[in-house]
């Protein structure tokens, strides 16, 4: 009688090796609910580029012109949203002017949500020491456009009111009354754009807010061309931290953290075992 | 029922089915996933007709020609241009605009990239190299940069084969553009976590009040 | 006539008006003493105030410096800020058209300058209780420039970009061997396809989310131009959504074209090069479907791609296809690096463009890039030598704007 054949016996190697992606799903889930139901309190350091900005930002005078891009989508608010908080915070506490535009069209949204957030608990006014101007499709167009005049633009605020009707607006003409230009940008058109022509070409100083995708690419721009730069989340709560104001982003770095020390034991285990596995190989084929 | 009060009841229990099955993904393909899926389509593809309309075609072109501005015929002309694309006979016309297009754009870009992009670069690569004047490590960060560039930039010089010289230094150069890809593959990874921290959170926090 | 009644009103009146006065003025004596005291000595004024045209601008602007005050951060220490002021006649009067803190040293007026026209600017030194003016400074006029000399390196590196770039284009067209290394990539390419032909499924070919006006799509369709042609011979099908609907015209055309050149044109099924969505995450979500559904042998992300490049990646190596992917976006070549088989890195796009299409404008430019990064490389070196030696006039030269003229 043929005996039945049997499937030769993988290792705890190969069976490792092989591990079905949804195990490492569920221990990504359970590293970031943990710490988010339970929070560890991990310390937290500004790095460079965001003490950079901050300084910059705290050296303005009372009555400062700030011009903040809100290019981003609800997508990226996550990372975004805490450290637009975080500057508007500090504008606010510094008595800074800051008039808001978006380059998307769901960021003129997500300006009025942190402006209404922001002002609670400081004694500004739409208007006086705020301006939304909305959105304008157009990108890099729309920034030379702010050079000449900001009308061209943007004629009325986000909510059709001219802008001569606005005492912040009557000072407000193009890029030199600007004092400082802080954009937070998801993507394209975004922050390289601000760079080039509200750095490059009208030479006004600019600081920058980015998810943490784009972080490496606008690095080479610090310190010359960007004073500062906030890279993502980490970004964001690095900002607070300065700030003095924990929020989201914050409550989300023992979470941040916890992840990032499973990714780093499921990538070195891996490559260990990817190691074992071709040496085995070599072995196997050695010997035959 | 207001905007405020749906954004708190009923818009959030939709987000949270959708959230939960788009996140079903994860385990297999499977009907809800590819519910949201098409629902997400649908939506964005109507939506960005909308947007379309209301923030381009009609502030850039039909207000301009409702207000006598004829110059604003021309770029109408070569939109109808574009659309011929969809009749073979006549789809040549469509080179036209799109020959404007990359043009202009071009026309623009060069000159914003050459300054930022290329003067300001260099400018920011000429470091000091002199050992007595600096810290040890501001001289290594300076000798890294300095290698990194050139190397990267030989690595990407088609003009000549990786063999030899030029092969050693685009060896170099490929190292360093791996390196700078992990880190950008970190950065990345410390993005997703971070999106997936904020869905984690609406789930938790807004819909089922855990944290 | 007085009587005893009206005197005493009088009376208590005239005392009611002199307490009111008595206690006005004691509110203002605490006031005063509660700010600072006003200044009995006026401050000292702003010297060597200089006013001249911008320079490098299309007028209506005028430049003004002068040197603080020396109560300025000095002295009495008590300057608040200053107050520039303009008129068309050197005795006045003088209109203020520019505030500034104390501390301040120069201020540009862009406030209506017309151009032309003469001008007198001084500016006045403020206190708390006093001021002081300068002495007068002008006539200035506001001018044009017609040439923007801050700018004047930009110019000259774009004149060398454009002649390199031409030479070579013109090179190229006489038929002239331009040599261009091998990418890895592309021997790939082939045996991808045939992989696909011998499994019997399709080839599926994003060619990125962007529009025809980014170079790396125009890329991409080239590339496409040639996997099309290719699939055409070993009859297999391809599939190829679009993020852009112009991008679908152009790919709808570059496919057709690449089946009539193999021969096969009633092979092409227009139904295989169509439309998705113009938004990123509802379009990688359909992708992800096609490829879950559809599962092609073989995955090409060619072009400009954003966020969803990762996602679209690792779903494709879940389902097992080969994977090839070519981009110039930095940010996410580590995904494409790390989840594909080959990836062609950044200008390798263009390279490959080039390499496959020869086409004369294509080669010309690449050669034309290629010698422009000897020329960058060539600044660095040189510039690294002179500043190390002593001279900063070289780094200078990259100065955005150009001041050596000023």
């Amino acid at each position: 009688m043929d005996s039945v054949p049997t499937k030769p016996r993988r290792s705890l190697v190969d069976r490792l090796k092989d591990i079905d992606r949804r195990v490492i799903f569920v221990f990504i889930a359970v590293a970031v609910i943990i710490p988010m139901v339970w929070p560890i309190g991990l310390s937290l350091k500004a790095s460079p580029p965001s003490r950079a900005l901050f300084r910059e930002v705290e050296s303005l005078p009372r009555g400062s012109v700030v011009l903040m891009a809100f290019d981003y989508d609800p997508a990226t608010e996550i990372e975004l949203g805490p450290m637009c908080l975080a500057f508007l915070k500090q504008c606010f506490r510094k008595g800074l002017k800051v008039v808001g535009l978006a380059l998307w069209p769901q960021g003129a949204q997500l300006a009025r949500a942190s402006f209404s957030e922001a002002a609670k608990g400081y004694n500004v006014r739409y208007g006086v020491d705020y301006v939304n101007l909305g959105f304008k499709a157009g990108g890099i167009v729309v920034i030379d456009s702010l050079g000449k005049d900001f009308r061209e633009s943007f004629p009325v605020d986000v909510d059709g009111r001219p802008l001569s009707d606005l005492p912040l607006m009557k000072k407000v003409k193009n890029f030199a009354d600007i004092d400082f230009v802080m954009a937070l940008s998801a993507g394209d058109p975004g922050l390289p754009f601000w760079i080039m022509i509200a750095q490059g070409r009208f030479g006004r100083k600019v600081g920058g807010g980015c998810t943490a995708v784009s972080a490496p690419m606008l690095y080479p721009y610090f310190p010359n061309q960007l004073v500062g730069l906030l890279g993502g989340m980490k970004g964001a709560a690095e900002y607070e931290l300065l700030v003095g104001e924990k929020g989201p982003a914050t409550r989300g770095m023992d979470a941040q953290s916890i992840a990032h020390a499973a990714i780093v034991f499921f990538i070195i285990i891996g490559n260990v075992f990817f190691f074992i596995s071709k040496r085995k190989q070599k072995l196997m084929g050695a010997r035959a | 029922m207001t905007l405020e009060t749906f954004d708190t009841t009923f818009g959030l229990w939709i987000g949270a089915l959708l959230t939960l099955c788009i996140f079903s993904f994860l385990y297999k393909d499977n009907p809800f996933y590819r519910f949201a899926e098409h629902l997400f389509v649908g939506v964005s593809a109507g939506y960005w007709l909308v947007y379309n309309y209301w923030n381009i075609v009609k502030p850039n072109l039909i207000d301009p020609l409702a207000a006598r501005r004829w110059q604003y015929l021309l770029p109408l002309a070569l939109g109808i241009f574009m659309l011929t694309r969809l009749c073979p006979k006549i789809g040549w016309l469509s080179r036209w605009p799109i020959a404007f297009m990359i043009g202009s754009g071009s026309g623009l870009m060069v000159i914003t990239y050459l300054q930022s992009n290329f003067l300001e670069q260099i400018k920011s690569t000429l470091v000091p190299l002199d050992p007595s004047g600096q810290p040890w490590y501001v001289l290594a960060n300076n000798l890294i940069l300095l290698v990194g560039v050139v190397s990267g930039l030989v690595y990407f010089f088609f003009s000549k084969a990786h063999t030899g010289v030029t092969g050693g230094v685009a060896r170099i150069g490929i190292v360093f553009l791996m390196v700078s890809f992990g880190a950008s593959f970190g950065y990345t990874v410390m993005a997703r976590i971070s999106l997936l921290i904020g869905r984690l959170y609406f789930l938790l926090h807004k819909c089922a009040g855990f944290i | 006539m007085l009587t005893r009644a009206s005197v005493s009103f009088a009376g208590r009146r005239l005392l009611h008006l002199s307490m009111c006065v008595l206690a006005g003025s004691l509110v203002l004596c605490c006031q005063a003493l509660c700010q600072s005291p006003p200044s009995d000595t006026p401050p000292f004024p702003a010297t060597n105030l200089v006013a001249k045209d911008t320079p490098d601008d299309d007028g209506g602007s005028i430049t003004l410096s002068w040197t603080l005050s020396a109560d300025d951060s000095g002295g009495k220490n008590d300057v608040i800020g200053y107050e520039v002021r303009r008129s068309k006649d050197p005795n006045g009067p003088f209109e203020t058209v520019k505030s500034v803190s104390k501390g301040t040293s120069g201020v540009t007026d862009e406030s209506k300058v017309e151009n032309d026209a003469g001008y007198y600017y001084q500016v006045v030194t403020k206190d708390v209780g006093s001021e002081t003016p300068s002495t007068v400074f002008g006539p200035i006029q506001a001018g044009v420039q017609w040439f923007n000399l801050g700018r004047l390196n930009t110019l000259i590196v774009t004149l060398i970009y454009i002649t390199l770039l031409l030479y070579f284009i013109v090179q190229a067209k006489k038929g002239a061997k331009l040599f261009i290394r091998r990418i890895a990539g592309l021997d790939a390419l082939e045996e991808a396809v045939g992989r696909a032909t011998e499994m019997g499924k399709p080839i599926l070919y994003v060619p990125g989310i962007s529009t025809i006006s980014d170079v790396a799509t125009i890329a991409s369709l080239n590339i496409l131009s040639g996997v099309a042609r290719t699939v055409a011979e070993y009859d297999t099908r391809i599939i190829v959504p679009n993020y852009d609907p112009i991008v679908m015209t152009v790919a709808q055309e570059v496919v057709r074209e690449g089946f009539l050149a193999a021969g096969k044109p009633e092979a092409y099924n227009e139904q295989d090069v169509f439309y998705v969505t113009s938004s990123q995450f509802p379009f990688v979500a359909a992708v992800d479907g096609i490829m879950v559904r559809e599962r092609p042998a073989t995955n090409l992300f060619i072009g400009m791609f954003f966020a969803e490049s990762l996602i679209l990646a690792e779903t494709g190596a879940s389902t097992g296809a080969i994977q090839i992917a070519g981009t110039d976006a930095v940010a996410q070549l580590p995904f494409f690096i790390a989840a594909c088989d080959y990836t062609l890195i950044g200008e390798e796009l263009y390279a490959a463009s080039a390499y496959l299409s020869r086409a004369p404008l294509l080669l010309g430019s690449l050669k034309g890039q290629d010698w422009m990064k000897m020329f960058l490389i060539g600044c660095i070196l040189i510039g690294l030598i002179t500043l190390n030696a002593g001279y900063d006039g070289f780094k200078s030269l990259f100065d955005i704007p150009l001041t050596i003229f000023r």
